[in-house]
């Protein structure tokens, strides 16, 4: 934001950065399978704020109608819920567990959003991992920066394993544009799945 | 707004040109001025904090209120601030710190308890874009040149009482004269200068202050829930006892919904706009979103 703007207090909310920084997880997930033995929990999920207009829930629909075809090709399932912040999700499941379906299927959603000329209400997208003991892994991807971050709830109300997370910002830099500053890795508690 | 801003730094012009003229050094008005200038700047947000008694909660204490800060700071594409609460009962929730990274958003437990997530949302993207804005920044320079007149006029009351009686014994040596006039014309500026500039400011905080709803509306997509939370707010805030307000008083420039009884006589000088005229410049935006935005 330029100098004018925040003198006279004007700013427009910044859309999706661009979709092959999405892409990165699937390059990256032989990594993680491989060498760190994190596999997908088959589950991913895409958050967004829905407006209360009758344009913008007819794109939902339309979009919709879209994903949940494309998904039910690779064998995938959509769902949609919202949560208690009205926020919407859409949740991709996929029984062989197959990362880049999952992927491809979320860039289907927001891509669809940002086509209907709401990409500013893109948030993120949250892609479910389990590692080796089983323990829920997170990969949220932040589509205003374009950037990935790990998150990794830990037990007890609010707590997560900074430790773990840090971790895998070291074995993943290489592979996946990880967010930069440790301040912008929020947390999305209560996930639908 | 351009305008305001732009009387604002004549006006303070005139000021800095009437002090060089009375014969202060260039360099003690600088010095003077920047060090006031970095107190404000840097301590008055910390004192703002503890003088209203609110305390930085964690994402324990206050799982709600965070999570609603930061999912408006992925929206915002904004680091994340510290997140405060004060425990009075009195609704309503306010912006500190001078850049995005120093910045503090503070709400009340009375507006936690009183309002919906949605109308939380809206009130919390309210204090976001002050943030964004960095209004406690441009606040901080617009007044500063206001208080550096207030300081003059103080001190040269201080001084005008002593100079009386000293003056007089000068006044047989030339030059007496032309200082004493030049000390009078410095007090009758900076006295114009604070008039003015308190009208310009008052002004200038009401653009902040619609800025701050509009991008608030933008930001959640719910104008209506921003409208509704207010509605609320100042319904209670005119039924609370005025000993709350006045130990609120100094804050108000920050708070959502001036924290003060309204009376219309002063509504010229009123730090935000009238609630009616928020309220319409939001069903307007609302307007905008379901009919024509797209």
């Amino acid at each position: 934001m330029g100098l004018f703007d925040a003198l006279l207090g004007r700013r427009a909310v910044k859309g999706p950065a661009a979709s092959e920084r999405l892409f990165a997880l699937s390059t990256a997930y032989v990594t993680l399978q491989t060498e760190y033995s994190i596999s997908s929990a088959g589950v991913a999920g895409i958050v967004f704020q829905p407006l209360a207009t009758a344009d913008f829930q007819a794109m939902v629909k339309d979009m919709v109608e879209v994903v949940k075809a494309t998904a039910s090709e690779m064998g995938a399932s959509v769902e949609s819920k919202d949560d208690d912040y009205g926020f919407r999700w859409l949740i991709v499941r996929d029984p062989q567990a197959a990362v880049e379906d999952l992927v491809v299927t979320i860039n289907g959603v927001s891509s669809g959003v940002e086509d209907g000329g709401y990409g500013e209400r893109l948030l993120c997208a949250v892609f479910a991992f389990k590692d080796s003991q089983g323990q829920p892994v997170n990969f949220i991807y932040n589509y205003k920066r374009g950037t990935w971050y790990p998150f990794v709830p830990a037990d007890g109300a609010q707590k997560r394993s900074t430790e773990r997370e840090l971790q895998l910002k070291a074995q993943l830099a290489d592979e996946l544009p990880i967010e930069p500053e440790l301040e912008r890795w929020f947390p999305l508690w209560g996930i639908p799945f | 707004m351009v305008l305001t801003m732009f009387l604002l730094g004549l006006v303070y012009a005139v000021l800095i040109g009437a002090l060089i003229g009375a014969g202060a050094s260039g360099v003690t008005i600088v010095v003077v001025a920047l060090a006031l200038f970095g107190f404000q700047l840097f301590a008055s947000d910390k004192i703002a904090l503890s003088t209203m008694g609110a305390r930085v909660v964690s994402p324990q204490e206050a799982p709600e209120l965070h999570a609603i800060v930061e999912r408006l700071c992925v929206q915002a594409d904004l680091p994340k601030p510290r997140v405060a609460i004060m425990n009075t009962n009195m609704p309503n929730a306010f912006a500190t710190g001078r850049s995005q990274k120093a910045a503090t958003v503070c709400a009340t437990t009375g507006l936690l308890a009183m309002l919906e997530p949605a109308e939380l949302e809206g009130v919390i993207g309210h204090e976001l874009t002050h943030v964004i804005n960095r209004d406690v920044m441009v606040m901080t320079i617009a007044s500063f040149f206001a208080m550096l007149a207030a300081v003059i006029i103080r001190f040269a009351f201080f001084f005008g009482m002593f100079g009386g009686g000293y003056g007089g014994g000068r006044g047989g040596r030339g030059g007496g004269q032309n200082e004493e006039e030049a000390v009078v014309l410095v007090i009758l500026v900076s006295v114009l200068v604070y008039a003015i500039s308190f009208v310009l400011l008052r002004t200038l905080s009401r653009y902040r202050e619609y800025a701050a709803d509009r991008g608030s509306a933008i930001l959640t997509g719910r104008p209506s829930a921003l409208a509704s939370a207010l509605i609320k707010i100042s319904g209670t805030i005119e039924r609370i006892p005025s000993q709350d307000l006045r130990q609120a008083e100094g804050m108000s420039a920050f708070f959502i919904v001036p924290a003060r009884a309204k009376n219309s006589m002063m509504n010229i000088f009123a730090d935000h706009p009238p609630l009616e005229k928020r309220l319409a410049a939001l069903s307007r935006l609302e307007a905008q979103l379901q009919g024509t935005s797209h």
